[in-house]
């Protein structure tokens, strides 16, 4: 379903542009932003909602006097978009009496280009009852129940984002993409003599209906489900204290994205996002300062192709490139948009990101991971253990919002004794700084997984698309509680 | 765009469908919003939306149903698509006959808010939240007016018009901070502003004057502030909502209903018909008229928020929380105790005052463990004198364990939304016996 395919244009945004201007905007914007697509939602194999979703219209910004304004609309007739850019360059106007330091956009490597992902199977070659069709029975064919628990529910979603947009920037920015992102998440409740537990899950990628068959739903699911039964039939109270534990690709993935990436946000350092997402530990640091151990290498990087949180050109028409935030331990960069970069007196690395038209770019990770090691397998990590624990997957995290300490809470995890995996362990949880996480990372292995995820920032909140992954990653002597 | 011609898409839609589906409901809905955003005593951004979104509920009797959420100003030119769609799904178990609408039209809108919208006469945000006083503040403040109409397969139509005038404040001094929010449906000169931006000061100041501490791991009395308990009961209600326990991410069970599950200090209210909270609405999206309800009653879990399709499922009747498909509530209240501001600190005695919260995880929604990490001011109290400005730390445990222990709770109440309380709350300062905490 594709009602109504509005497209407002190239020309029409350039006229926009050149209005700001001659309205008194130093810097204008104009962005065209579609996100569409087939949603489903299906309850213990029965489909208890199907529908389809848009979100079409256009972003403008400009600055005025220093002060930076926002505009949003989805009536797309000629008379409102050139209001619209009356009622942006208004916003700035307002914003510069409440500026001290007036607000600048660097120069950095604009692009001019038109890309797009390519589909093997597009999202638009099969029918909506197609996908219901093959989606269930992905689903269906995972025997959840062969590992000796009752499943009490699975709940699934399958969703398309399929995102076209158009941007024309007021110094030559020109930047047309179109990037698909389905994504099936799901919850599968289980319980075993009357303990219940349950796993979130998510598949996600950009490209086409191929991406079901890479990602691997069917073998996602069952494995979740042995997961949940591991937790609840075989795992007991582990050890507790000092030792060492080894993480899985999961547990690094989500440890970068909180811990090294949302520290790294330049806006976040500046204190933009003070009240919201809050700040960052790194702003007692500088570049060259070390953070982490030799082994520990992280990159964001937006062109992986296939990932979720792919891009190639950023919201505000910078290209795209992998950013180096850590090298072997020692910072080396932030993540920019223009007007952080300003500040720093660098050039943009292309990480502005705006979720939809009703959203403003601001700093955004996009597939962010810990850079594989030289150990040849987590065997060989945990060869070299005493005593220690290996947490394979978690459930429950959070970080406080100086991005310092964090908790992760292990749904599958295992001791670790004289160089071997032993019995399952209950909620193990690891309550750490940031610092020490990185720091007492001494193994490295060379297997590396992304893991899809939404990540939320700004105001109006935002959920961008993202990945975070990493190889499996030995930590010394570090408190399990 | 004014409601008539809201009205005008709905019909032409209406009309489109007529005859063609056995039920349908077409909300047309226009959100205008300002939003000053400010760090560092200085605004970085006004962002300024006006939009129109057109929800689309379609349904045959056999239970077919599908929902269509459109941004596009022709919205008619999509029937013949949503139509075909919908004969290709299949019956849906969450299917429930469309109810005729028994609510309301409303209307509660500020003009000072209206006015400023238009461009008629420009509010200055600024100036009225005296930032320049402050000095190193962050947060936001949003200026909104929503207009919706609704138009089902029955003829019945309905409007709604409301404002709204929500945000927060962080104070910083130094390295620690007091936060606070407010949420209200009128301007009124920006007061309830002003009077969070003073407390999150206030809270600051206070928290710079004490040495700072950290907590060690335990088990703590716990005084919780409006901000926490807001945000801890936003969550609990999202527990009590059907859809929540039938997708199983709820640790409420639908025999608890009826059941004491929580301390008999602990009253909480949903209010759609309360005026002065920006979730107001005296319809839902089925057109059924909402009523302020008890969710739970000193204790009592009275009922969970239903809308038609989840009380069939379950064997209720609607409670008129309806979203399209999951029910929603509007604005939560908490029953306020009989402790005065003055003596919370004392009735607390030893033990641990947190003033916000954020980042509220669960290990396991079907038994409700969770942790929730403090941020801003939060103080070490002895024999009620704050001893110690606290450094972060966590508050875990089990939500029915933590509501279970609630042994007081504050006179006054605060109208609060942000972003860890999404829904308008209105919540007065809880006293918990008994909280786990935990620190690095």
């Amino acid at each position: 379903m594709s009602p109504g395919e509005q497209v407002v244009g190239e020309d029409v945004l350039h006229r926009l542009v050149e209005k700001a201007l001659k309205l008194g905007a130093s810097y204008a914007e104009a962005r065209f932003h579609a996100v569409r697509g087939h949603t489903i939602g299906i309850m213990d194999g029965r489909v208890f909602a199907a529908g389809y979703e848009e979100l079409v219209g256009v972003a403008v910004r400009a600055v005025v006097n220093g002060g930076l304004g926002f505009y949003s609309t989805n009536k797309l007739t000629p008379e409102s978009l050139e209001d619209a850019v009356e009622r942006a360059v208004r916003a700035a106007r307002i914003a510069s009496s409440n500026v001290k330091k007036p607000i600048s956009m660097a120069p950095s490597w604009i692009g001019r280009a038109r890309y797009s992902v390519w589909e093997a199977r597009p999202l638009e070659s099969l029918s909506l009852e197609d996908k219901i069709a093959e989606v269930r029975e992905r689903a269906a064919s995972a025997d959840l129940a062969k590992w000796g628990v009752e499943i009490r529910r699975v709940t699934l979603f399958y969703q398309e984002l399929s995102e076209h947009k158009i941007l024309v920037t007021s110094d030559g920015g020109v930047v047309e993409a179109r990037i698909p992102r389905p994504l099936v998440y799901y919850n599968i409740t289980a319980s075993y003599q009357g303990e219940a537990r349950n796993r979130f899950s998510m598949i996600a990628w950009s490209g086409g209906l191929e991406g079901l068959d890479r990602e691997d739903l069917t073998g996602n699911m069952e494995d979740d489900a042995r997961s949940l039964a591991i937790a609840l039939r075989e795992a007991r109270p582990g050890p507790k204290g000092r030792m060492d534990v080894v993480l899985s690709p999961e547990l690094m993935g989500i440890a970068v994205h909180e811990s090294v990436g949302h520290p790294s946000e330049a806006d976040r350092i500046l204190g933009r996002e003070a009240a919201q997402a809050g700040l960052s530990y790194w702003r007692e640091l500088k570049i060259g300062d070390r953070l982490g151990s030799e082994s520990v290498t992280v990159i964001d990087d937006p062109t992986i192709p296939g990932s979720f949180g792919y891009y190639l050109y950023d919201d505000e028409a910078v290209q795209a490139r992998p950013r180096h935030l850590l090298y072997r331990g020692v910072v080396t960069e932030m993540l920019h948009n223009r007007e952080t970069a300003s500040v720093f007196g660098v050039t943009s690395n292309g990480a502005a990101r705006a979720r939809d038209y009703k959203s403003e770019p601001i700093v955004r990770m996009a597939n962010t991971y810990v850079a594989p090691g030289d150990y040849k397998s987590v065997e060989e990590l945990i060869e070299d253990v005493k005593e220690g624990v290996y947490i394979k997957k978690y459930m429950e995290w959070n970080i406080d919002d100086y991005r310092w300490a964090a908790r992760y809470v292990g749904l599958e995890a295992y001791t670790i004794r004289n160089g071997r995996i032993g019995e399952p362990v209950k909620d193990p949880v690891l309550e750490i700084t940031s610092p020490e996480f990185w720091s007492s990372i001494d193994a490295v292995a060379r297997d590396l997984k992304l893991y899809p995820g939404f990540c939320g920032k700004g105001e109006p909140m935002q959920g961008v698309p993202v990945t975070m992954g990493g190889p499996h990653a030995r930590l010394r002597r570090v408190e399990v509680r | 765009m004014i409601v008539e011609e809201l009205e005008g898409i709905a019909e032409e839609v209406a009309r489109q469908l007529e005859g063609r589906v056995d039920e349908y409901v077409v909300i047309v809905e226009r959100g205008r919003r300002e939003m000053l955003k400010l760090s560092g005593g200085e605004a970085t951004v006004y962002q300024s939306w006006d939009t129109v979104e057109v929800s689309v509920y379609t349904a045959r009797r056999d239970g077919r149903i599908l929902l269509t959420e459109l941004s596009t100003p022709a919205p008619g030119a999509s029937v013949d698509e949503i139509i075909r769609l919908l004969d290709k799904v299949e019956p849906s178990p969450l299917y429930a006959p469309l109810p005729s609408a028994n609510g309301e039209s409303y209307r509660s809108v500020d003009p000072a808010i209206i006015s400023h919208l238009e461009g008629v006469e420009t509010l200055d945000l600024g100036h009225d939240l005296e930032i320049e006083s402050v000095g190193d503040i962050a947060g936001m403040a949003l200026l909104g007016a929503e207009a919706r109409v609704f138009r089902n397969s029955y003829g019945d139509a309905l409007r709604g018009e409301k404002t709204f005038f929500q945000g927060y404040a962080r104070v910083f001094r130094g390295s620690v901070s007091g936060q606070w929010s407010w949420t209200s449906t009128s301007y009124g000169g920006a007061k309830k502003a002003r009077r969070a931006i003073q407390v999150a000061r206030e809270l600051a100041d206070e928290c710079a004057s004490l040495p700072l501490g950290r907590i060690e791991p335990g088990e703590y009395r716990l005084l919780m502030s409006p901000m926490v308990a807001g945000s801890l009961i936003d969550t609990l209600v999202r527990m009590t909502n059907a859809a929540s326990i039938i997708f199983g991410s709820s640790f409420i069970r639908p025999e608890n209903v009826g059941e004491r599950i929580f301390s008999d200090i602990l009253t909480v209210r949903d209010e759609p018909r309360n005026p002065a909270l920006p979730g107001y609405a005296l319809h839902d999206d089925e057109g059924v008229a909402t009523r302020d309800k008890y969710v739970v009653r000193r204790g009592v879990l009275e009922t969970l928020l239903h809308n038609t399709k989840t009380a069939k499922l379950m064997g209720h009747e609607t409670t008129g929380n309806a979203g399209l498909i999951m029910p929603r509530p509007f604005n939560v209240v908490v029953e306020p105790g009989d402790v005065s501001s003055g003596e919370l600190l004392e009735a607390l005695g030893t033990g641990v005052y947190a003033t916000n919260i954020w980042y509220t995880r669960f290990q396991n929604f079907v038994e409700g463990a969770f942790s929730t990490v403090t941020r801003d001011a939060a103080f070490l109290v002895k024999n009620g004198r704050p001893v110690e400005c606290l450094q972060r730390f966590r508050i875990t445990g089990r939500m029915r364990d933590l509501f279970s222990s609630i042994e007081a709770a504050g006179k006054e109440a605060w109208d609060l939304e942000w972003w860890e309380i999404p829904v308008p709350t209105r919540a007065p300062h809880l006293l918990a016996a008994r909280a786990g905490i935990s620190s690095v």
